[in-house]
């Protein structure tokens, strides 16, 4: 589930494809080429490896892993999930695997563990929160000793090879800081120090991020056209001949053959200088031009044979390694603010104190409020669990993101919740408790939990928000969810705990009452339609088990 | 490839024609014209099907002529690339063969002969393999690609190969006769 693969097939890529490439503009004399050479292999492995040390070295890894076992722990007491349910990685493995069969050289990575001793909760787990991926390519510069602007020509030169996606976006010192939080996220504490120094004055800045699903495209179609070019030279398929007058140096295609037959003898003869035509071999082979065409042909043809097979034998690791990959989950990152907003409720979720909250979506909305799409993880936690969110096909993002930023610890706080909120709540136990009876409670709870989320999560925005707001926000959620604001996504996390707290509070007193049946409708057009149907449905089946 | 469509062309008829026959010698005139050319753009013209109609004609001032509208139906010939034809062989030489499919001429070069056959000049210039069992001369029938089409305003000629799987002498020239 990491990006190992990944990153060994870029940097298989980068030592097949880019070990001759310099950066240097054509302008700029020859011999200043050398020194240059290979740039872009290091510039290239230094993006994949950052992701690998910080994945097994960061400490914060273990931190959230370890909360996450206490988590499970006091699972039982504080979640009315079925703690049984596991769909965290429990552990994590440090694998030491000796890089492409070399003895001297090993390289670590961790393996989250899903099997069956996996821990309580249901909780979905961004993997691209383990190593870092988006790069200010300052702080790639200095890693690597470089010219920031020889970095940047080399990775202007990726963008164009579609191997990484860059950003660029002016901001000032808070809007760096929103980075080095999420940088911090990651494992990679010593950004932050920095990043204070800067001053108010807004700076372009540029990030740079493999983009694993390309580069695995990117370079099957290489291979491709590589050997598709020689095997059409090999058998002449689809190649028109071209002649060369010698001396005249005019050149004709086969396509003028007519106009260069003459009468008296079988040779293609120059419109110009009526010389004999010479047929051009192809590049290949030019220095061979010389003496006569077949023997040209023939040792062309031997030429090309070797290529090819050379093709094969020298780029077999990079096959392999793409038939390894292809039928990993490739690691998507998502853009910059993707990230960056992943990432900091990543830090939110291990910190787990509202203050710390506060000051963080405040500082995301002084950042513009920007669009954040939370579209990647989903599917990652719909491949791991397919439980909760099989049934909630239009709905799963929100569900998935607010489900990240629930870790036990928060429960604590206390919310002043509405009475919508309180009924919610209370129908959705009440559902859980008789489902737990049932044959399938756990799904039905997940279910449950997740409506009563969504209604709770709309009624709080519309207290928040002025009523003309209220379509739009439905409107939101019932999309892609891609629009969520940071704003949004901060007070999810918020309610989140407010509606549990409320929950232990209030269940037991309130559980005998009838709840009002139609109670999680609250005029939102398209969550609702479904949620009230099952949630009737329910209480059929309530009523049957009493 | 062959297509079946209707085309439109201006005929100016001089005024001798003009009698209880006009329409005769203007349909008449309209195959004498057009049968056998070749339009960059649709290939070239192998027969008139039909003609929809005819418009009123116009007298040019001057010179009597009348100049008609007429919508006709045609079968027209176009070569493509990738298309496997059926051609005979004009002219072999040196540097491959000409062939003719139909109006189409198509030249195939040395390069896209199978490797197995060899040049042999003499009276009677042909490409044969080693053991003499497939020659191409002229008037052999072969089966080519068009590998590529140069489409000029009234020309079109191709590039064929017969390199290629089933592709090569479909017919030798004493064989038909």
């Amino acid at each position: 589930m990491s990006a190992e693969p990944f990153n060994k097939l870029v940097k298989l890529a980068a030592r097949a494809f880019y070990d001759d490439i310099t950066t240097k503009g054509d302008n700029q004399p020859k011999t200043a080429r050398g020194d240059n050479r290979g740039m872009a292999v290091v510039v290239l492995d230094a993006l994949t490896s950052a992701g690998v040390s910080t994945q097994w070295g960061g400490r914060d890894c273990e931190d959230f892993s370890s909360s996450y076992i206490a988590a499970a722990e006091l699972g039982e007491l504080v979640d009315y999930y079925n703690p049984r349910q596991g769909l965290m990685p429990a552990s994590f493995r440090v694998r030491t695997v000796p890089f492409e069969g070399c003895n001297q050289i090993f390289e670590e990575f961790l393996d989250p563990d899903f099997g069956e001793s996996a821990i309580g909760r249901v909780t979905p787990i961004d993997y691209g929160l383990w190593w870092r991926q988006w790069v200010r390519e300052e702080d790639l510069a200095k890693d690597l000793k470089l010219h920031s602007k020889q970095l940047r020509r080399t990775l202007r030169f990726f963008e164009e090879e579609k191997l990484v996606t860059r950003d660029h976006r002016r901001e000032t010192a808070k809007g760096a800081k929103i980075y080095s939080a999420a940088l911090a996220a990651t494992g990679d504490g010593q950004q932050t120090g920095k990043d204070g120094e800067e001053k108010l004055k807004m700076h372009t800045h540029s990030y740079c991020c493999l983009d694993y699903a390309q580069i695995y495209d990117v370079v099957r179609y290489r291979m491709h056209r590589m050997k598709k070019k020689l095997k059409d030279e090999l058998d002449n398929r689809n190649t028109i001949q071209k002649y060369i007058c010698p001396t005249c140096g005019r050149s004709y295609s086969a396509l003028d053959a007519l106009r260069l037959i003459s009468p008296n003898d079988e040779y293609f003869h120059c419109e110009k200088c009526n010389g004999e035509l010479v047929a051009e071999s192809d590049k290949l082979a030019a220095e061979e031009m010389g003496d006569g065409d077949d023997n040209a042909r023939r040792r062309r043809r031997e030429k090309l044979k070797d290529m090819l097979q050379k093709i094969e034998v020298q780029l077999k690791p990079l096959t392999d390694q793409l038939t390894r990959v292809k039928d990993l989950p490739v690691p998507e990152f998502g853009s910059l603010q993707a990230w960056e907003a992943r990432a900091s409720a990543a830090v939110r979720a291990m910190n787990g104190d509202s203050s710390n909250d506060a000051s963080k979506s405040s500082q995301g909305q002084g950042y513009g409020g920007t669009p954040m799409p939370f579209l990647g993880e989903t599917r990652v936690e719909v491949a791991l669990s397919g439980v909760e969110v099989k049934e909630e096909d239009s709905k799963p993002d929100p569900a998935a993101t607010s489900m990240k930023v629930l870790p036990p610890w928060m429960i604590k706080q206390g919310m002043n919740l509405t009475k919508e909120q309180r009924g919610e709540v209370k129908q959705e136990m009440r559902d859980n408790n008789s489902g737990s009876a049932g044959l399938r409670d756990d799904k039905k709870a997940a279910d449950e939990y997740f409506k009563a989320y969504y209604a709770a999560l709309i009624k709080r925005q519309q207290e928040q928000e002025a009523a003309n707001r209220e379509q739009q926000e439905a409107a939101k959620f019932s999309a892609t969810t891609s629009n969520i604001p940071n704003g949004v996504f901060e007070t999810t996390s918020d309610r989140r705990v407010g509606m549990k707290a409320k929950r232990d509070e209030d269940d037991y007193v309130e559980w005998e009452e009838a709840p009002p049946p139609g109670n999680p409708v609250h005029k939102i057009n398209d969550l609702n339609a479904p949620a009230e149907e099952s949630g009737d449905d329910e209480d059929d089946i309530d009523w049957e088990d009493g | 490839m062959f297509f079946h469509m209707v085309l439109e062309r201006n005929m100016q008829l001089h005024p001798r024609h003009f009698g209880p026959h006009l329409r005769d010698k203007l349909v008449a005139k309209l195959m004498k014209d057009v049968e056998g050319t070749c339009s960059g753009r649709h290939g070239f013209v192998v027969a008139i099907t039909g003609v929809d109609s005819i418009g009123k004609g116009l007298i040019r001032d001057g010179t009597g002529f009348v100049t008609f509208p007429v919508k006709y139906q045609c079968v027209v010939f176009r070569p493509f690339k990738g298309e496997i034809l059926e051609a005979v062989v004009t002219m072999v030489n040196k540097m491959g063969f000409f062939a003719e499919a139909g109006p189409v001429q198509i030249f195939v070069s040395n390069h896209l002969i199978p490797d197995d056959m060899e040049f042999q000049s003499g009276d009677m210039p042909n490409y044969i393999t080693s053991d003499g069992s497939v020659k191409i001369q002229k008037d052999s029938e072969v089966r080519l690609k068009i590998i590529g089409t140069r489409v000029d305003a009234t020309e079109i000629f191709c590039i064929g190969t017969i390199k290629d799987d089933f592709l090569g002498v479909i017919n030798e020239p004493g064989a038909a006769a």
